[in-house]
């Protein structure tokens, strides 16, 4: 009996999820789309409503017209800059903050955590007075150094949260094992919390690789553009097909969103945990 | 977060070296922060009392308060502080109620779940370049999917992002649509501790779905909401991609908000100083939110404490 009674709660449920299916797919679904268009198609008797996926055999062919491959190059040069470097100053930061009280830890965290309220449009004009006067513009490594201060926070909140788990047990018996109180990092700590470390570096990759608002101010050679930037450079101009610059879209797309599907619970952790303890 | 200062312990004079230690962990990340965020911030700040042009921009000289007085006098200046807060809040509400909606459909088990959550995710995980172009496409006056299913359905066409009217919506439309995934998975993840008992509970003394999630689920996630508020309030404040490509801050100065004016001041205008005054406000507006959440946050927390 309670079955049949539930089964209209079943029902909208099934509703209410079919809505927000269509309401997150469906500009996916017309971002393959046009990709898969041609351009009269697009401009005169309007797309069909259905994928061409047959045309997906010419799509590296047309995408070998723009200098997508480059640009995604350059992306992936900025990101793992970013990465690394956020990786190296935040393992440290994060096991500071989580097993040792010192002066001004609550300075040091209240500013990890103002980094993200600080809007990088702002910080953008008098980085670009200082990148300037260091010749720092135009250089990819100017991008990193500028990104890590943004993605570096994030993964000092995610590795902290994951070391606060680690009971201070397992390094007391480390020591009276003989563990130099210098190597439980590396020898304890670290081994402890690869999969929050992994989560954090596809994070800050994948910032790396979406950043757009600094590359566009810093970077003015075309040949170092990452693809955030080149792919804004097609916007208002006609000289590309537009299924070219979505099947390039698309194809920038992909990585970011397979390695996002893949570490989502430990960035709904980070986050939260950063704006919970700073 | 806590800015009281840490209880210090009394060190032994055999101590001290390791307490140097411990400072050599956390130097490296703090002097980067100050390097490239507390030191261009600071630049910044100092950039508002000058008159220097982006021409050159190590030049140019201290004008006082010049810069923050003509600003607090234009139009143009309070028409961008409302519309930033009309913003935020629109993205804060829209993007609460979407995603705390959808994490709940989400919260039964059932087969798919893990697809279709993955799904729902996208408009997140992609890029927000990706986005915008497709939705300056979607937008199109001629050939946009909005106009297309606005003439099949005879309700007409609209310039989604040249008609003054529309220009705001159709930014929020976008930004809400990229971000309510986030909300989604952080809510749901909250949702996992809301006892099963206690709804269990709930429906068997007869309660309806809505007096249920009234009395026992908002309760519970109630704490995660208002994190998930304050993320939204500050991102809203800070977004500068999504407006700027749309929308350039018009048709008519309507999408015009501070950090979109910041960049159009500083590299249009090649206005520098006018430009970091106005981050010095945008700045002064992320932290009197921050700032307010703190004292909400104490309070409720003191209220549940003492309950």
């Amino acid at each position: 009996m309670t079955r049949v009674k539930r089964l209209p709660g079943i029902a909208a449920r099934a509703l209410v999820v079919g809505l927000f299916v269509i309401i997150a797919g469906l500009p996916v679904y017309w971002m393959v789309n046009t990709a898969l268009s041609t351009d009269a198609e697009l401009y005169r008797t309007g797309q069909d409503w259905w994928l061409h996926l047959e045309r997906l055999v010419d799509i590296p062919g047309t995408l070998s017209t723009v200098p997508i491959l480059k640009w995604m190059t350059n992306s992936a040069v900025i990101a793992a800059g970013t990465m690394t470097l956020s990786l190296i100053l935040s393992v440290l930061a994060a096991y500071a903050l989580s097993r040792f009280k010192f002066h001004g830890k609550g300075v040091v965290a209240f500013m990890l955590f103002a980094t993200q309220m600080l809007p990088e449009a702002l910080i953008v004009v008098p980085l670009f007075a200082i990148f300037v006067s260091l010749g720092l513009l135009n250089e990819l490594y100017g991008l990193v150094l500028a990104n890590t201060a943004f993605t570096m926070p994030v993964a000092v909140f995610i590795l902290k949260a994951a070391i606060d788990k680690i009971p201070h047990e397992t390094e007391e018996a480390a020591r009276i094992d003989g563990c130099p109180r210098s190597s439980q990092l590396t020898m304890i700590i670290l081994p402890l919390i690869l999969p929050s470390i992994a989560a954090a570096a596809v994070i800050n990759f994948f910032d790396g690789w979406n950043e757009f608002l600094f590359a566009n101010t810093f970077i003015a050679d075309a040949e170092k553009w990452p693809a955030s930037v080149g792919l804004v450079s097609f916007i208002g101009q006609y000289g590309t097909p537009l299924a070219t610059v979505m099947a390039a879209a698309v194809l920038f797309t992909i990585p970011a969103v397979v390695f996002f599907l893949v570490v989502q619970r430990q960035i709904v952790s980070g986050l939260t945990a950063g704006a919970v303890k700073g | 977060m806590t800015l009281s200062a840490e209880v210090t312990e009394r060190v032994a004079p055999k101590k001290r070296r390791r307490d140097l230690a411990r400072y050599l962990y956390i130097a490296p990340a703090t002097l980067y922060v100050l390097m490239f965020a507390v030191v261009p911030m600071v630049r910044g700040v100092w950039l508002g009392f000058t008159d220097t042009k982006l021409t050159n921009p190590s030049g140019g000289r201290f004008i006082g308060l010049d810069n923050y007085t003509s600003l607090l006098g234009s139009e143009a200046f309070w028409n961008s502080i409302r519309t930033t807060i009309l913003y935020t809040l629109v993205t804060v509400i829209g993007t609460l109620v979407l995603g705390t909606s959808a994490a709940l459909a989400l919260n039964r088990a059932f087969a798919g779940r893990a697809l279709l959550r993955g799904l729902l995710t996208f408009p997140y995980a992609m890029p927000t370049i990706a986005a915008v172009l497709v939705f300056i496409w979607i937008y199109n006056p001629s050939s946009g999917l909005f106009n297309r299913v606005g003439r099949v359905l005879g309700i007409g066409e609209a310039g989604w992002l040249t008609d003054p009217e529309y220009g705001l919506a159709s930014v929020l439309i976008a930004t809400i649509w990229k971000v309510f995934p986030i909300v989604m998975l952080i809510v749901l993840a909250a949702l996992q501790s809301v006892p099963e008992e206690l709804r269990e509970a709930a429906r068997v003394d007869g309660a309806d779905a809505l007096s249920s999630f009234r009395g026992i689920v908002l309760p519970h996630i109630m704490p995660t909401l208002r994190i998930v508020a304050l993320l939204m309030t500050i991102w809203s404040i800070r977004r500068f991609e999504i407006i700027y490509l749309l929308t350039g801050g018009g048709p008519v100065e309507t999408t015009n908000t501070v950090v979109v004016s910041i960049y159009r001041r500083a590299f249009s205008d090649l206005d520098l100083s006018t430009a970091a005054a106005l981050g010095v406000f945008g700045l002064l507006l992320s932290f009197i939110v921050t700032v307010a959440f703190f004292i909400i946050e104490t309070r409720e927390t003191r209220k549940e404490a003492s309950s």
